[in-house]
């Protein structure tokens, strides 16, 4: 039987990421889940919107009420940040004020907002899996990764509620099961520092190229965050331009588990398989 | 006006220790924490990682405080541009309808809609403006 979820992709993986997409679409689906866009979608609104208004939580409810509006009780996410910003913004409209102004604001628009709706990133969906995916395992890889975990998965605790805030260990596990090897660095739960590249790209570079020197050892980085994954992937030759040898290859979660349920690399957005 | 110091804080500097702002030599609102007398840390350098927030022994809505300060002064250039692109297409990176129904065409990807930006213009009006139709 197949199970149907709500997904909101957000801007980062809509607009510059597609592959996350594709990869996670078909691991899922080998857990027989079935992802529904939530649309026509907009930002979640953080950080962005929340730096200019307090406004911004409206903009994440419009979101919500679209998943709710589909009939479903949780959305699935890529993004730390739109995890972070849909959940707290969830969390306000609890407030029956805050609420009431959600549904006067979104009443011209035909929508209404409970506020019953679970934000799920795919680190905590697989991590509910984690059983299921073990059996699925049928190609053990032979790699060692390099992982960084999502901070605005596990921060703040009190209102993400999913594994330990500070030193998470969800990813870990999912990568492990793979038979990868995860390559201690101390850098595991710093911050990539790819939103710093909004106001400061000179420091958000400097953040990255501190994890690309830490993490040299390892056959590829591991990202489960588009955040991540763009500052120190696909803004790769900003950092190698001056050290080639900083150069390393990333993958993304659902490519990682996708190659350990031997998912042909094309389905998963990768050129060609990256073990072979 | 300058920022006020929140009472509850205790000046113990652990959020400095934390910041991957202050790891590459940037001074963000947590050198502020530290030091109120400090004036060469900037409200706007943030990854959002929250290790500031989750640290912090005095329980100091140190997010919270810097998106405060945030909507009162001016912008740097990509938050700047960010906040246009999400009032003109509704989502935080330039790129339009006919252009994301290209690329996820190429990928194979059914087809997403985005919301209108007036829609989305009229869920950021202030409450006010609002309360004044």
């Amino acid at each position: 039987m197949t199970l149907d979820l709500a997904f909101y992709p957000g801007c980062l993986v809509l607009q510059r990421m597609p592959e996350y997409e594709l990869a996670a679409r078909a691991v899922l689906r080998e857990l027989g889940i079935e992802l529904h866009l939530v649309q026509p979608a907009a930002c979640c609104g953080a950080p962005v919107a929340e730096s200019f208004t307090a406004d911004w939580v409206y903009l994440a409810a419009y979101n919500l009420a679209l998943v709710e509006q589909m009939g479903h009780d949780t959305v699935v996410t890529l993004c730390g940040s739109c995890t972070n910003a849909l959940t707290r913004a969830g969390r306000a409209l609890q407030d029956p004020a805050v609420r009431a102004e959600a549904n006067r604001r979104l009443e011209p628009a035909g929508l209404s907002i409970a506020g019953h709706v679970t934000v799920k990133h795919l680190v905590r969906l697989l991590t509910e899996r984690e059983e299921d995916l073990r059996a699925r395992i049928v190609r053990p890889l032979a790699a060692r990764v390099a992982l960084t975990n999502p901070c605005q998965v596990f921060r703040p605790g009190e209102v993400m509620r999913f594994d330990d805030p500070t030193e998470p260990q969800s990813l870990r596990r999912l990568v492990e099961l793979t038979g990868a090897q995860v390559v201690e660095y101390g850098g595991e739960n710093e911050c990539c520092g790819a939103t710093l590249y909004l106001s400061n790209p000179r420091l958000s570079l400097a953040a990255g190229r501190r994890k690309l020197e830490a993490t040299r050892e390892a056959d590829f980085l591991l990202h489960s965050c588009g955040n991540c994954h763009l500052l120190l992937r696909n803004f790769q030759n900003a950092f190698v331009r001056d050290q080639p040898g900083l150069r390393q290859r990333a993958l993304l979660l659902p490519q990682l588990l996708g190659l350990a349920l031997d998912l042909p690399a094309m389905e998963l957005g990768l050129r060609k398989d990256p073990l072979k | 006006m300058k920022l006020k110091h929140p009472e509850s804080c205790i000046r113990c500097g652990i959020c400095v220790d934390v910041c991957p702002v202050e790891m590459v030599g940037g001074h963000a609102i947590v050198t502020f924490l530290a030091d109120p007398e400090a004036t060469d840390y900037s409200v706007w350098l943030c990854t959002s990682c929250w290790r500031c927030h989750e640290s912090c022994p005095a329980g100091v809505d140190i997010y919270g405080l810097m998106m405060e300060e945030r909507r009162r002064q001016p912008p740097p250039a990509g938050y700047r541009a960010a906040f246009e692109s999400l009032l003109a297409c509704s989502l935080a990176l330039a790129l339009d309808q006919d252009e994301l129904d290209q690329l996820r065409a190429t990928w194979e990807l059914q087809p997403a809609q985005i919301a209108s930006p007036d829609l989305i213009r009229s869920l950021l009006r202030r409450s006010h403006e609002s309360a004044e139709e």
